[in-house]
């Protein structure tokens, strides 16, 4: 009797899955949903953090001029500080509204920034369908909000935080989480990860004054426009202690580039790459580019540079992602 | 671009394992959409840490597969198991036969036995691994594989005794309006 039912068994779970076949690409989903996780821990360790890494790089070259062994088929400095003395009066002259659309690392996501509002918008894409409310994913295709970033009125005052759609919950960000400069270490590990507008871009840019370099590298064409690229130095720093245990990767060495409209002096587009090395973690890339648009500072539009938290949402003591 | 070198390592085993692993992955969690997250899960764990690997990925994998599995992976799946056997007692089965309806009802047995029953008898009748090699598997002392063993199977015995019953008194049912 114990023997038939031990075969039964295994004649039932042979007939209960005679149908089935694994679906196709599970490893490549595999790697980008391993790469969202990491991306969402780098920008939850650093808080705001986030790029605005065109102030940060302007700023930067103005300040610092080109860095030792620049080729010499770049742009010779005297060119890169009048370039990067443009982008800044732009930025700082308009008072825009900061739209930016990012792809690569982490899925789709969307920034929105002005003055000291920001709102951070990270998406499931069409690999990591809907999230379930244990932060991974079902397969199925589709887009609704996974995290959120940012600025939100709570008490009339704006505050930092943190909000997890997909167990409905939400934590304030701890404060002083704003890297004050481009090049600190958590300015340098946000350069990684999609773009968080920081709280206050002019703040951002005068802080970064002193920090490192950028150049002038030439030009690419983008939507048909010859813009004007300006690539930082690479940075390398050590990972704090909690990301480093996380990613298991001991550093990182970041870059940005960034491509300016050369009629409005704006930047357009802005790519960040990272790469994570020197721990149990094989080293790792991962890369995120950045559609910006400015936009006019209408009511609507500064609205949309605020978190809204949803209505049931569970405040926690810290995000769901730490 | 490390990962993507170890994704197209990890291509290349899929293309010749994942069917039987997705079965296996079917087999511990009750749906295929479970199946599918659990088998996901399991291979960002492997891609993590594809590169310090000493031995078989398949052995890696399937360790992963089973003790996310016997950890209660994705708790919520139990409401999807119940639904499951709800949606299975409604149908007819698709042979008609009593030993294929006594099949059918223990793999539904099965799916809803705890998380640690359900991969110890996976690990056993469907893997035909030994209790030595499931105590391994799991990373569990073999005392608790045995019990976990037994207590999973004298349900199943339960079980199957009563559809016996219920098929003798239906034949004699049948005899007596004949």
């Amino acid at each position: 009797m114990n023997t038939d039912v031990e075969e039964l068994l295994r004649e039932g779970m042979e007939r209960y899955t005679a149908g089935v076949r694994a679906p196709a690409g599970l490893a490549h989903t595999a790697n980008r949903l391993r790469r969202r996780r990491m991306a969402v821990r780098a920008a939850v360790a650093c808080g705001t953090a986030a790029v605005a890494a065109a102030a940060a790089i302007v700023v930067a070259a103005r300040a610092g001029g080109a860095p030792a062994g620049t080729s010499s088929g770049m742009v010779n400095a005297h060119t890169a500080a009048y370039v990067i003395s443009r982008v800044d009066n732009a930025l700082a002259g308009q008072h825009l509204v900061l739209r930016a659309r990012t792809s690569g690392v982490g899925g789709p996501s969307i920034s929105w920034a002005y003055g000291p509002r920001s709102r951070f918008e990270e998406f499931t894409g069409t690999e990591g369908g809907q999230a379930l409310s244990n932060g991974t994913f079902t397969h199925h295709g589709g887009s609704e909000r996974y995290i959120a970033v940012g600025t939100a009125l709570i008490g009339g005052k704006p505050t930092g935080v943190y909000v997890t759609y997909y167990n409905r919950e939400w934590s304030l960000l701890p404060k002083g989480s704003i890297p004050a400069s481009a090049c600190s270490r958590t300015g340098a590990l946000a350069m990684a990860s999609p773009p968080i507008p920081t709280s206050n871009w002019p703040a951002f840019i005068h802080a970064t004054l002193a920090c490192g370099a950028a150049t002038v590298t030439g030009h690419a064409w983008i939507n048909g426009v010859k813009t004007v690229r300006i690539t930082g130095s690479p940075v390398t720093v050590k990972l704090p202690p909690g990301e480093a245990k996380a990613i298991r990767a001991k550093w990182i060495r970041t870059q940005w580039t960034v491509y300016v409209n050369p009629k409005t002096y704006l930047p357009v587009r802005l790519s960040g790459s990272g790469y994570t090395y020197g721990g149990a973690a094989p080293g790792a890339y991962a890369t995120s580019v950045s559609d910006l648009q400015w936009l006019r500072p209408t009511a609507a539009n500064i609205a949309k540079a605020l978190v809204t938290i949803p209505a049931g949402f569970h405040q926690v003591s810290s995000p769901a992602d730490q | 671009m490390a990962d993507d070198r170890a994704a197209g390592e990890l291509d290349r085993f899929l293309s010749e394992r994942a069917d039987l692993l997705m079965r296996t992955a079917v087999l511990l969690t009750g749906s295929r959409d479970a199946a599918q997250d659990l088998l996901q899960t399991a291979l960002e764990r492997l891609l993590r840490h594809w590169h310090s690997l000493d031995g078989d990925p398949e052995a890696y994998l399937r360790r992963t597969l089973y003790n996310l599995a016997a950890d209660g992976f994705r708790r919520r799946g139990r409401l999807q198991r119940k639904l499951l056997l709800l949606r299975a007692e409604t149908q007819a089965p698709a042979d008609a036969t009593a030993v294929v309806d006594l099949r059918d009802a223990l793999v539904r047995i099965l799916l809803q036995l705890p998380p640690r029953q359900r991969a110890v008898l996976v690990l056993r009748y469907w893997e035909q691994l030994t209790e030595a090699e499931t105590a391994a598997a799991l990373g569990w002392p073999e005392g608790t594989v045995k019990s976990a063993t037994a207590r999973g199977l004298r349900r199943l015995r339960e079980l199957a005794e009563g559809w016996h019953q219920a098929e003798l008194d239906e034949r004699e049912l049948r005899g007596q309006r004949a």
